[in-house]
């Protein structure tokens, strides 16, 4: 039976430096930090030994205050419920981390958005290009904190 | 214009609108167009699923002669019904321009009207009215069926009303 | 995607504005004589940026942005962010507000598939079942209005319950509709079961595997209908979802018929599962009692952390990751839709088939590109 225990053993048993702060919350949710080369050979491990099969979610988060950007992976399965809470810290300046589309295909598309939306550059992925914006957004990384952008200068007549 | 013949009476089309304009026979013809304002079904947001319903069984538009068509250039009436977003807003242009004069356009609901719940967004474009000739504003979020077919019911008096004859005419 | 063609090859804009789609996108094919040598996928046509708007709303201001998010499934959009909330303030609605949520989501999966269905077969020139199921949506839809108040974007869920009770009869009425909806399915079930032209467009058309699925990580009908048991409604039961009984709808062959399957017997599921939320339904308050939510939250703040939470919406498994950071507002809000990967597959599955195929099978998976885009 995999549970967040086992998952979090096994884990720590492969890779025993790169994991930190990890906490259980409960039998299905587990979160940790992990170092970010590591991340690469985690979620292959995962995929290959701990039955994770579903890529839930990969999103950005930004610290201004710290200054530090975070990827964070909300890892999944179709087999067991256990939801697996990754993160990775990156520099605010120059976030780069390599890529997880060989492991999981559909990876692909949350690291295009979060590229655009954040600016975490991704090593070895296949086509980084804008998803959602149009081309001229680019370098303007509206979901950080500091955009400026919000509310939108066009709504001049209704503030 | 070719040149001219002797004896032969020359007109252009302008004359020949002019002549209409001036005549009972617009009435007629604006008795046609506003019996059969075909309106091209795009839904781009919440509001275009209002907008499919309105065009279906239950709210059954066909009895007024609004038949919702797939495209543009068979339509006369654009309902631009949901947000508009920069990247899209060429797209829409592209569309408007495909679609044969006399032509209207509707707005529907809050988002094509000021930008409604996401005025404030980095992406969408508000003030279509400036981009467009709008022709009706229908408020709400999302207005329902009654007050789309109440917004065409409108559309139907001002061209009743010879004065509007439709963009680029 | 490459844009020089090679002999008898032929480059296709399917889109932005075309009839089979539920909402702008941009399919990009190249065709050699009549099948798709190469796709892409464009989207963002109409991104709106709501998990910005969301982290500078308050918490009671966001259940409103996320109805929009899909607007097919404004309940569960809204189940998913007050459960979120619910969690990091560690409150739970009381037993009566939670089967009324069950109910709720269930009558709004039931008009979600209703459309699917009805678009889908419009894509197919059925355009008599579209006509069909909009009928019966609209039954459906008047049931959800008579208690919300509006009929797509309801804003219904509040922190720890609902917004309003059930009116009186509200259970008979529902029934009435509901067994009458029954009938009808079946006969529309015959009507596409016996049908020889839409056998043969759907019949092996677009099929997924159950490997080539998980892999692209689809979700929803067109995920079960390769085989896979995945539901979060019984993998990782929220509400009361653990005391009702229901099956997981699953089918073998994962064609486009296989997924309309799905959908219908999914629909006779919901109903099931309705009425026995009405026979297990406790009387009691709407709220948890001695707290101050109600309708009407005052100003809130919530309590610092973050919580990823899942449910089952009509189109497959949609989460939201909300971190906080004490505030008034979310620090950050991510909702990860069901439409987004499902989306994301649909270029490599309709590689190597006919173009003629092409609207059917993008209609099968049900794409709602509001959601997809956000
Ligand atoms: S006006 Fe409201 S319902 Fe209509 S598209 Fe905008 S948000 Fe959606």
């Amino acid at each position: 039976m995999i549970d967040a225990d086992y998952i979090l053993s096994s884990l720590t048993k492969t890779f025993p430096n790169d994991f930190s702060e990890s906490k259980i919350e409960s039998d299905t949710k587990l979160t940790s930090y992990v170092e970010k080369d590591a991340i690469f050979n985690v979620c292959k491990h995962m995929l290959d030994n701990l039955e994770c099969n579903h890529l839930s979610c990969e999103c950005g988060v930004d610290y201004p205050d710290r200054n530090e950007l975070e990827v964070v992976y909300h890892i999944a399965s179709y087999e067991h419920p256990v939801v697996i809470t990754l993160k990775v810290k990156l520099p605010r300046d120059d976030p780069e981390i390599e890529s997880i589309v060989s492991v999981y295909w559909n990876a692909n598309w949350y690291e295009r958005e979060t590229y655009e939306l954040y600016g975490i550059m991704y090593k070895n992925h296949p086509d980084l290009k804008p998803l959602l914006l149009i081309d001229e957004m680019l370098g303007d990384w509206p979901l950080r904190k500091d955009y400026d952008g919000y509310p939108n200068k066009t709504s001049k007549n209704l503030v | 214009m070719g040149e001219m013949i002797e004896n032969v009476n020359f007109t252009t089309s302008s004359a020949i609108s002019d002549f209409l304009k001036k005549t009972p026979a617009q009435d007629i013809i604006n008795w046609g167009r506003k019996n059969s304002l075909w309106f091209l079904t795009q839904p781009m947001g919440c509001c275009g699923v209002e907008m499919i319903s309105t065009g279906c069984s239950h709210y059954d538009t066909d009895r007024f002669g609004i038949i919702p068509r797939d495209s543009p250039r068979q339509a006369d009436v654009i309902v631009i019904s949901g947000y508009v977003t920069k990247k899209y807003l060429p797209a829409l242009k592209l569309v408007w321009d495909q679609m044969p004069a006399p032509k209207w356009i509707i707005c529907m609901g809050d988002c094509s009207i000021s930008g409604g719940p996401f005025y404030e967004s980095y992406s969408t474009v508000q003030n279509i009215d400036e981009i467009f000739p709008v022709d009706v504003f229908i408020p709400g979020c999302p207005p329902r069926p009654e007050a789309l077919i109440q917004g065409f019911i409108e559309l139907q008096k001002k061209i009743m009303a010879k004065k509007d004859i439709g963009t680029d005419y | 995607m490459d844009t020089n063609i090679g002999p008898s090859e032929m480059l296709l804009h399917l889109g932005p504005q075309h009839a089979i789609q539920p909402g702008p996108y941009l399919l990009d094919l190249r065709l050699k004589g009549e099948s798709v040598v190469d796709a892409e996928l464009k989207m963002g046509y109409i991104h709106k940026g709501i998990e910005k708007i969301l982290e500078n709303k308050t918490y009671l201001q966001g259940i409103t942005i996320t109805d929009r998010i899909c607007y097919l499934a404004a309940m569960s959009n809204n189940e998913v962010f007050c459960g979120c909330v619910e969690r990091l303030v560690g409150i739970e609605p009381p037993e009566r507000s939670q089967y009324i949520r069950v109910i709720m989501e269930e009558l709004s999966r039931i008009q979600s598939h209703l459309l699917g269905l009805g678009e889908f077969s419009t894509d197919l020139g059925f355009i008599t079942m579209f006509l069909y199921m909009i009928r019966e949506r609209e039954e459906v839809l008047n049931l959800i209005d008579t208690v919300t108040g509006s009929r797509i974007t309801q804003t219904y869920l509040r922190f720890g319950g609902v917004r309003e009770d059930f009116p009186e009869g509200y259970e008979q009425k529902t029934m009435l509709v509901l067994n009458d909806l029954k009938k009808k399915l079946d006969q529309h079930e015959n009507l596409y079961d016996t049908d020889r032209i839409y056998r043969q467009r759907t019949v092996g058309v677009g099929t997924l595997t159950k490997e080539v699925a998980t892999e692209l990580g689809v979700a929803g009908p067109p995920l079960r209908a390769t085989g896979v048991k995945f539901d979060v409604r019984k993998d990782d039961p929220y509400l009361v979802y653990d005391d009702l009984d229901f099956k997981v709808c699953t089918q073998k062959n994962g064609d486009i018929f296989a997924r309309i399957k799905v959908r219908l017997d999914e629909i006779r599921e919901s109903i099931y599962m309705i009425e026995q939320s009405f026979d297990q339904m406790p009387q009691g308050p709407l709220f948890p009692e001695g707290t101050p939510y109600g309708r009407r939250t005052p100003v809130m703040r919530v309590p610092p952390g973050e919580v990823f939470y899942r449910v089952e919406d009509p189109r497959g498994e949609m989460g939201m990751y909300m971190i906080s950071d004490g505030s008034d507002t979310p620090y950050r809000v991510k909702i990860r839709g069901p439409v987004f990967p499902t989306m994301q597959a649909l270029p490599p599955l309709i590689l190597n088939t006919y173009i003629a195929d092409v609207a059917a099978i993008a209609a099968s998976m049900d794409g709602c590109t509001s959601e997809a885009d956000r």
